[in-house]
């Protein structure tokens, strides 16, 4: 359990997760600054040193992931952020350290893509965040804040999951979540224990065999093997599911939203309502494990679900597996940088909504 | 009617539009300015600004300023009297 100073500060997204990283014990950062997330960067930079924190401005995205996956292996707790383009090239290391089974924290700030994109707010890494993002068979742990607060808390959660399950973990956040200022209670110091990781590469004692940490399984046998205790983890990873149900209850119309789609869901939702029109709101808090069974539950109440994303449609795929079918999945979204209103969304609710009246109608 | 004027610390701004939505006198606006960070950053885009601070109390990131101009120098400035009248 994480607990919490009692007087709130006004912080910035990017800030309150380096402070609470910090006060998660937080050993080594390694990065490359990149908008909108190099206040992550500065604040480690003026912050770390005094606590006992290594910090390096590496000299590239792909030398920070590196340096992160060197230190993971030694058993540290560590972390790097960036921000889409810089995530896409720690793709490889990413892989190599799900592989290797080293746990660490990885920050995506999303912003707009693709390619170098734009700076403002994106989701549209929700694909690369959950199905891997590099090649092989492997799956990123991945929890999507919304809310200041969730930034300095989901360090705490990442870090517990990545050590327990010995797998790479990470943030989603966006541009705006990153940039803006809200209250933050920030976590304290020592709700997160450090456990001796028996597997870490410092040196042999006489006391056991040598450990080896490398991606590296030449033999198809003993690879299929990693590849089988890979996916036991993921199986086993399924109770960590987290999600968040708002007036699921009498909902008729579900939207599903993560991150700050969901804030945005929230406000769209009371304006409905005070319509008159029954709206609930399913958040998925992991992303990866998806909370497939919570929301095929919830759905069943609905009779259609719109989902609403900062993207072309990503999550909506894997709204329509839970769902299998059962009912009509729509989506709703801005790519590219551009947020959409609780206006653009009521707008889209209230189409639902008649759609339904008339249905109703004629039965 | 009081006058006033802004003024945006461009390298701080982000570009939030907070201070776009708060004014009551639509003066603000994104500007095509990018600045460091790669922002675009706001500016004053109308002069009818009563510098009523509103702008300045919600930015995240305090890179606003607000200046009123004092009376007399309205009066005694033709072009500044015409805009109050208008």
């Amino acid at each position: 359990m994480i607990k919490h100073e009692n007087e709130p500060r006004l912080m910035k997204g990017n800030e309150a997760l380096a402070e609470a990283a910090l006060r998660a014990g937080l050993q080594a950062y390694f990065g490359y600054p990149i908008t909108p997330q190099s206040e992550i960067l500065e604040y480690f930079t003026a912050e770390a040193p005094k606590r006992g924190c290594v910090v390096l401005q590496a000299e590239s995205e792909l030398a920070a992931i590196n340096m992160v996956f060197g230190a993971a292996g030694a058993g540290a707790r560590v972390m790097t952020s960036s921000s889409s383009p810089g995530i896409s090239l720690m793709q490889e290391g990413l892989s190599y350290m799900a592989s290797a089974q080293l746990p660490c924290l990885v920050v995506n700030v999303n912003r707009g893509g693709p390619g170098l994109g734009t700076i403002q707010p994106s989701q549209g890494d929700y694909f690369q965040a959950t199905k891997g993002g590099g090649h092989g068979d492997y799956h990123l742990i991945v929890l999507a804040p919304s809310s200041v607060q969730e930034m300095a808390d989901f360090v705490f959660d990442a870090f517990r999951l990545a050590e327990e399950y010995r797998n790479p973990a990470m943030i989603l956040a966006d541009g705006a979540l990153g940039q803006m200022m809200e209250k933050v209670a920030l976590p304290m110091r020592g709700s997160l224990p450090y456990s001796e990781k028996k597997w870490a590469t410092k040196g042999k004692p006489e006391t056991r065999e040598r450990n080896i940490i490398t991606s590296l399984f030449i033999q198809p046998e003993s690879m299929e093997k990693v590849n089988l205790g890979l996916q036991e983890k993921y199986v086993r990873l399924r109770k960590e599911v987290r999600y968040e149900a708002l007036h699921t209850g009498d909902a008729d119309i579900l939207l599903v939203a993560f991150g700050l789609s969901a804030r945005i869901c929230q406000k769209a939702l009371e304006l409905a309502r005070a319509q008159g029109i029954n709206v609930g709101l399913f958040r998925p808090i992991t992303l990866y494990p998806f909370p497939s069974e919570a929301l095929a539950a919830h759905a069943s109440r609905a009779s259609s679900l719109l989902t609403v994303e900062m993207n072309s449609g990503q999550m909506v795929e894997d709204v329509r597996l839970a769902v299998n079918g059962q009912r009509p999945v729509h989506f709703a979204g801005r790519m590219g940088g551009m947020i959409p209103s609780p206006e653009d969304v009521l707008k889209q609710i209230e189409i639902l909504a008649a759609d339904r009246a008339v249905m109703q109608e004629r039965n | 009617m009081i006058r006033g004027t802004i003024e945006v610390a461009e390298e701080i701004c982000k570009g939030c539009e907070l201070c776009i939505t708060a004014c009551p006198q639509e003066s603000i606006a994104l500007s095509e300015r990018i600045n460091a960070l790669g922002y675009r950053v706001v500016a004053l885009a109308r002069d009818n600004c009563t510098g009523c601070v509103n702008c300045a109390l919600v930015c995240p990131e305090g890179a606003i300023t607000v200046y009123r101009l004092k009376k007399e120098a309205i009066v005694k400035n033709p072009v500044l009297a015409e805009g109050v009248s208008s």
